[in-house]
């Protein structure tokens, strides 16, 4: 491969690419002339004609890679807007899948027809477990792994698996940043140059986990007792081991004087520091955009520029929206059902939250139930626990509802504090709506995401209803 | 009523360890967690129950070193009618080896005449439905592969199969049973997912009459498990 990490076509291998690009390429304009969005099917077809498509295609001159279990959209986004505004022409797969035909998809709209790309820089979303196939083609400048926790149980197994994974496919070349506070990811492919960041203990770290989940409670050296100098959640901290001494990576970037006052961090490293305005209250935001900078500054921006065109970022309507209503906050939370980890967050997040909260669980995996039945192991993994607060009134719905409101029970939340009901936009008419509350309408990634957004509208034109 | 947790620092995947709170809250019973470097109760105390729940690769490494000092005096636990529960892959640490996907083969504790293999890409995803005397379990199984005999005569099972896999895809039993050994790859909260299984194992304790916290709830949730797993135009194999 040359630098560009390309490898150029012969023969007839050279033919079939054309053939796939032009294909592939002739797909875009149709699939908007249709109105389908198909961020995919371009890549499909592709590798569907020349299954060696990425490991011809052009590309940008700099590639940088996020993964991880959480946060990589939102780096990927900080990074994309914050290159794109301070001038750099940015290709990103962020409209799309963060597997093979999704960065195929977005690498093959930067080059014309003759397979040259007219973009400086990609910043690529990269599904764990695609690894495999997308990293023989192509070799990231620079990948942040955000942080690797419990995931889909069937797909992901649990994060050592899947950090083992990463170790065996990530190329050897690729510069790698790493969260310092999670010893499972900090500790992928040991052979490849690194820089770690992380965050200095905040005013709400503990020395124990609370939660249900912490899959780095041994000494990946000797199997000996962890001691956590500061924890913030799950295994997220820093550590070192009683027995033999072992101890979190030193941090290259580290988020400091954090405040959810100011909405502030500052990023130190070795070349000087910068204060940045939070994208959001939440310790997992500050952890993005700490990764965000460190990977700005790996890039080779400095604190300066970096300061003026993150901070015009926004977040992703998708995953978190808020609109207030007759006094009520309406609010959509991703929570990735499936995912004990990222549900346990909002869980977290909510119950911190000031005043009377509402909150419509809406994660059922619609997609399995449509063919299977969903294994609900995961809720026994979660932090339903969370939710027990007299602050809270729960709602569940759906066609695993009556799994939540077991899950719920076990959890310690009173009758009194929750509804079941069987149908999502009936589950609605339970809200309470009060002034000065928030509902949160918890939705999974993909197949509840239409569902929520449509059980939004029934909220928001109730509020509006609700007699004062 | 005594419960003995062995490894909770590794084995406690896909919310198994929901199986021991779930019993002890339902029971009041007492919970010991046993840690990799400490000595299990069951070597020297009366135990009514002892557990091991699913863990990573590592993890069964890490159970079978600390595990295999007392495998003798769990053997003779099971000959003398106490109660054991492994689920998930802790089964196959009991099992004679594992076959690894590059053909490596890691040594187990060899009492069961059982060959894992597994498989880092060919993750098996299924739902369970099956039987105990008369009662209907439905569960889950998630695994990077099955269990094969190699040699020896094999334990009996201890679930009928229905629908789904048994100890591997060509066996109608689930899991093995010796005495009140009891070890099955489902996986996750098992006894929440089946009241009727967790009231039995409560039985085999020696509890008389066992009422389960949240019974109700857990029933309803149950039959309509039963319900969906029963439903010949569901998938099975995800």
């Amino acid at each position: 491969m040359d630098k560009k990490n390309r490898e150029k076509p012969r023969g007839l291998r050279a033919i079939r690419f054309l053939a796939a690009l032009w294909c592939a390429k002739l797909t875009v304009p149709l699939l908007k002339i249709t109105r389908h969005n198909g961020t995919n099917f371009p890549g499909e077809i592709a590798m569907k004609i020349c299954p060696e498509f990425l490991r011809y295609l052009d590309k940008p001159a700099r590639v940088l890679a996020v993964t991880g279990t959480n946060g990589k959209t939102t780096v990927t986004n900080l990074l994309c807007d914050t290159l794109t505004a301070a001038g750099h022409r940015v290709l990103s797969n962020r409209a799309g899948s963060n597997m093979y035909p999704g960065v195929a998809t977005a690498l093959l709209t930067g080059v014309n027809i003759f397979n040259r790309c007219s973009c400086d820089t990609a910043v690529l979303e990269i599904d764990e477990r695609s690894s495999r196939l997308i990293f023989p083609h192509l070799t990231p400048e620079i990948m942040a792994i955000t942080n690797l926790f419990r995931d889909s149980i069937m797909r992901n197994a649990h994060p050592q698996f899947i950090a083992d994974f990463l170790t065996r496919y990530i190329p050897r070349g690729t510069k790698l940043v790493l969260n310092a506070d999670d010893l499972i990811s900090s500790a992928v492919a040991p052979e490849n140059e690194r820089v770690y960041f992380g965050i200095e203990r905040m005013s709400t770290d503990v020395t124990e986990c609370v939660n249900r989940l912490n899959d780095m409670r041994i000494c990946p050296k000797c199997a000996g007792r962890l001691e956590y100098e500061y924890l913030r959640y799950h295994h997220i901290g820093r550590v070192r081991c009683a027995d033999c001494g072992f101890e979190s990576p030193a941090y290259d970037y580290a988020g400091a004087d954090a405040s959810l006052e100011t909405m502030t961090v500052t990023v130190r490293d070795r070349g000087g520091e910068g204060r940045y305005g939070l994208i959001s209250d939440s310790i997992f935001n500050i952890y993005n955009l700490v990764t965000a900078v460190a990977m700005l500054r790996e890039y080779g921006m400095d604190h300066a520029e970096i300061q003026k065109y993150i901070s015009q970022v926004k977040l992703v309507g998708t995953r978190h929206t808020d609109e207030e209503v007759n006094g009520v906050h309406v609010i959509n939370q991703m929570a990735k059902g499936l995912n004990a980890l990222a549900c346990s967050r909002a869980f977290d997040y909510i119950a911190s939250q000031p005043g009377e909260k509402e909150i419509l669980l809406l994660m059922n995996c619609l997609s399995d139930e449509r063919h299977w039945s969903e294994n609900v192991c995961w809720l026994y993994d979660a932090d339903f626990e969370f939710l027990a607060d007299p602050s809270i009134h729960v709602i569940v719905t759906g066609p695993r509802g009556k799994d939540y409101f077991l899950r719920l029970k076990l959890a310690g939340v009173k009758d009194e504090q929750m509804d079941y009901v069987r149908d999502e936009f009936e589950a609605a008419d339970k809200l309470y709506l009060r002034p000065g509350s928030s509902v949160f309408l918890l939705y999974g990634a993909d197949d509840s995401l239409d569902l929520a957004f449509r059980v939004r509208e029934k909220v928001l034109k109730l509020a509006k209803e609700a007699k004062r | 009523m005594k419960i003995e947790l062995l490894y909770p620092e590794v084995c406690n995947l896909y919310g198994d360890l929901m199986n021991v709170e779930y019993l002890a809250r339902s029971a009041d019973a007492e919970v010991v967690r046993t840690g990799l470097k400490e000595t299990p109760r069951f070597a020297s105390e009366p135990v009514d129950l002892v557990y091991m729940g699913s863990t990573t690769e590592r993890g069964q490494e890490l159970a079978r070193d600390a595990l295999a000092p007392y495998l003798e005096a769990l053997k003779k636990r099971a000959d003398g009618g106490g109660v054991t529960l492994f689920t998930g892959n802790a089964l196959e640490i009991l099992g004679h080896h594992i076959t690894d996907d590059d053909g490596t083969d890691i040594p187990m504790l060899g009492w069961f005449p059982l060959r894992a293999e597994r498989h880092w890409l060919g993750r098996y995803n299924a739902m369970y439905l099956g039987k105990l005397e008369d009662m209907t379990v439905v569960a889950f199984k998630s695994q990077f592969g099955h269990s094969y005999p190699v040699g020896g005569e094999l334990p009996a099972p201890l679930f009928e199969t229905t629908r789904g896999a048994g100890l591997n895809p060509d066996l109608p039993g689930e899991g093995v049973r010796v005495g009140n050994l009891m070890a099955t790859y489902l996986i996750g909260p098992l006894l929440v997912l089946n009241p009727p299984f967790a009231k039995y194992v409560l039985r085999l304790c020696g509890v008389r009459d066992p009422k389960l916290i949240f019974e109700r709830e857990a029933v309803e949730a149950y039959e309509a498990r039963v319900r969906d797993f029963t439903d010949p135009k569901r998938n099975f194999v995800y």
